[in-house]
């Protein structure tokens, strides 16, 4: 039953790939020339600065949000409840855990830094929920004798 | 809702996997149905029913508190 909108199954992979690409050019940032001056900061689109936050961190959002909105090898029903379910889930904890840590900052710089944490965290625990939920299912089964 | 789906298996001699495959579903929700951890919605119900061949309220029925 198709409900809604989701990536095909195959983007599951792509959304590792990218993950794990965005790794090392944030390890090797300098030897990959990289370059973060005023200048490069002042040259928008294609400037260095722009480029380098582009294959890093919306590099990495987009490897998250494949993996977490794709397709399971037999997507149903049921599939789509836990994925929903993972999902408000994941929504009041990452808002709990960011209003927590809001009122308990009073310096407004970690504030920026927490908020600037909330463009993956929720995603993130989306993604644990789910997979958490999807194999407690496939061990009950296994369990389970026909 | 309970359900007889395991018995219902049993008479016609077929395992989860195969029930999941002619009704287009996954193992595992065939076994958190009859486990009575997740109610199907009613397509689901009907599909069931006419793999067994008999009305729906052979195979699922509610319960007290239902």
């Amino acid at each position: 039953m198709k409900t809604r909108f989701l990536f095909p199954y195959w983007c599951k992979y792509l959304g590792i790939v990218c993950f794990v690409v965005h790794i090392p050019i944030v390890l090797f940032q300098k030897q990959l020339g990289f370059d973060f001056s005023e200048a490069s900061k002042a040259a928008g689109f294609w400037g260095s600065y722009h480029l380098f936050y582009m294959v890093t961190t919306l590099l990495m959002l987009t490897g998250l949000v494949l993996f977490a909105f794709s397709k399971e090898k037999i997507e149903d029903e049921q599939i789509a409840q836990l994925r929903m379910d993972s999902l408000q889930w994941a929504v009041y904890l990452s808002y709990i855990l960011l209003i927590i840590s809001l009122a308990l900052t009073t310096n407004k710089r970690d504030a920026k830094d927490i908020m600037h944490l909330n463009v993956w965290v929720p995603l993130v625990i989306f993604i644990v929920l789910f997979r958490w939920k999807m194999f407690r299912n496939s061990r009950y089964t296994k369990e389970d004798a026909i | 809702m309970k359900n007889n789906i395991r018995v219902e298996r049993a008479i016609k001699n077929i395992t989860q996997a195969e029930l999941a495959e002619l009704i287009s579903v996954s193992r595992q929700t065939i076994n958190t149905i009859e486990s009575n951890r997740y109610v199907p919605s009613t397509i689901l119900a009907l599909k069931i029913a006419r793999v067994f061949g008999k009305p729906v309220e052979e195979i699922f029925q509610l319960e007290e508190g239902d």
